[in-house]
């Protein structure tokens, strides 16, 4: 394992560290002493194992394809938008807009998400352990959000397509989102899901998906537009 | 994009650094707005002292104007200290009757000149630059205290000056000031009605018509927490915003969830900051940190510690 201690170093520098470790044939890189830093971890293309010893800042594994990432404590916004492919758990909570755009790969959180989590998912799974903020799955267009807490107002609002299981109370739906029955596939991937990440299903889930009302406009659907706009 | 701090001690201690602390976080936040930066630190000084800080002007010199303003402040109220730093003479008095009458009195001395703050607990300093800036004028980090918050800036639609700069104090009332980072879309609005009734605005900056509303609804009566909760759906905008009275801190966050915040509440401070760096380069790594849910208000007390 080759470490990385973050002390007085830019972001931008220890980036180009991590780069430079993954072309000399590094697999497992930590990143130590972090401090909650921006972008850290960003476009790695490779199929390495970063971890990060502490809590990071905006946007890290954002542009990924392919790595592990583990940050040991809590991350800021954006965490890694617009991923590709690859791993991001964070151990602790997330900041606003948690698995931004991304369209493929799983992201875990361990702890709660806050506001806008999922936003426009366009694939892949983002997990969160705890609860959900404001606006989970908003505009998500594909791939799965799994919430074993509770989530906040306005769950999956505008969402267009994609899929949202929710195992504790939703405090209310968004424009267009609506409940639909959890069927027996749908347990087996979240219980296979769930025990990949040594996580302990809730009891039961409930399953949100788009109403299609908002796919094409209608003016019988006027006031629903309104609100959604 | 600004930069918002806060702190607050809960272990009892009167003399914490909590200078040093808002500076640290401020320091590391800097980057989102280094046109002005300031804090505003509470401390006990006992029955008979108020803490008046006093704007003389833009530029100076202002020898001469501090001799002038600081007669007339002994004639209204007996003054144990006079200190010029830079713009900002920092005098201690008996506590006035009416914080708003001395403030019109010491403001007619001159157009210049703006009373920045007034409190038995709060002392307040700002200034153009940055937090490293604001220490070599004032020397924060020697402040000891109970609580308080801290500002840097990024301009986006006023004047970039003292009289610009944040934390701002609620005039009229001692020891309530305020942080803020957003935007108060319904200012105008607020405004005229504000001084239709005769406020006075300092400034064309919209985090100035905060402190005045909780000022506002604090003189009817209502709690410092109660006057934080109305305020959420008075004010409309995205914003998230910190404030502080002699005894108390709370942050304010917009119902849109749009701009950051994070708070840690450990048994022996409360720390709140616009982002998680400015929490780990100023207390470590050894809390955990959340992000306040949309539309809600937390406060603290220094008495108690706990929030609610």
């Amino acid at each position: 394992m080759k470490d990385i201690d973050c002390t007085g170093k830019t972001s931008r520098v220890i980036n180009q560290e991590i780069r430079h470790h993954i072309q000399a044939g590094e697999t497992d890189i930590r990143v130590q002493h972090p401090q909650a830093r921006h972008n850290l971890g960003v476009a790695v293309l490779q199929q390495v194992s970063l971890t990060m010893s502490g809590s990071v800042g905006y946007y890290c594994g954002g542009l990924i394809d392919g790595p592990r990432i583990e940050v040991q404590g809590s991350c800021g916004w954006g965490l890694a938008e617009s991923m590709l492919n690859g791993t991001v758990i964070v151990n602790q909570n997330a900041g606003n807009s948690a698995a931004a755009s991304i369209r493929g790969g799983t992201v875990v959180v361990r702890g709660s998400a806050s506001s806008r989590a999922g936003i426009a998912m366009k694939g892949g799974t983002m997990i969160v352990q705890g609860n959900s903020g404001y606006m989970t799955g908003f505009m998500m267009q594909k791939g799965t959000i799994i919430v074993c807490g509770d989530t906040a107002e306005a769950l999956g609002d505008s969402m267009y397509e994609g899929r949202i299981f929710v195992g504790g109370r939703i405090a209310d739906l968004g424009n267009d989102a609506v409940i639909e029955e959890v069927t027996d596939q749908d347990q087996e991937f979240l219980a296979t899901t769930l025990a990949q990440y040594d996580i302990a299903a809730p009891a039961s889930f409930q399953k949100i998906v788009s109403g299609r009302r908002l796919w094409q406009f209608d003016k019988k659907d006027f006031d629903t537009w309104r609100e959604a706009l | 994009m600004c930069g918002i701090v806060g702190f607050l001690d809960k272990s009892g201690n009167r003399q914490a650094a909590v200078g040093q602390t808002l500076l640290d976080m401020l320091s590391a936040l800097d980057r989102r707005g280094p046109d002005s930066s300031g804090v505003a630190v509470y401390a006990d000084r006992g029955v008979d002292a108020c803490v008046l800080r006093i704007k003389l002007g833009e530029h100076g010199p202002f020898e001469t104007l501090a001799d002038v303003v600081v007669e007339r402040v002994k004639s209204l109220v007996s003054v144990s200290t006079v200190d010029l730093q830079g713009p900002s003479l920092r005098l201690v008095v008996t506590p006035p009757e009416s914080p708003e009458s001395l403030e019109r009195a010491i403001e007619a001395v001159d157009s210049s000149i703006e009373v920045v703050s007034l409190g038995s607990r709060l002392d307040l300093v700002k200034q153009v630059g940055s937090p490293a800036n604001l220490e070599a004028t004032y020397a924060v980090s020697s402040y000891v205290g109970t609580h308080g918050i801290g500002h840097t800036r990024m301009s986006t639609e006023s004047r970039v000056d003292l009289s610009h700069s944040q934390p701002f104090w609620a005039h009229g009332r001692a020891d309530v000031a305020v942080v803020h980072n957003g935007h108060i879309t319904n200012y105008h609005k607020m405004r005229r009605i504000y001084e239709q009734q005769g406020h006075r605005f300092y400034t064309g900056n919209d985090s100035e018509i905060i402190g005045l509303y909780l000022a506002d609804h604090m003189a009817q009566g209502a709690s410092f927490a109660d006057a934080l909760q109305t305020s959420l759906t008075d004010f409309d905008g995205a914003f998230s915003y910190l404030a502080a009275s002699a005894d108390s801190l709370g942050y304010v966050k917009d119902p849109f969830a749009f701009k950051p915040l994070v708070v840690t509440d450990t048994p022996a401070y409360v720390a709140i900051a616009t982002e998680e760096q400015a929490l780990r380069s100023a207390l470590g790594d050894d809390f955990p940190v959340w992000e306040p849910g949309v539309n809600t208000v937390m406060t603290w007390t220094v008495e108690d510690g706990v929030g609610s």
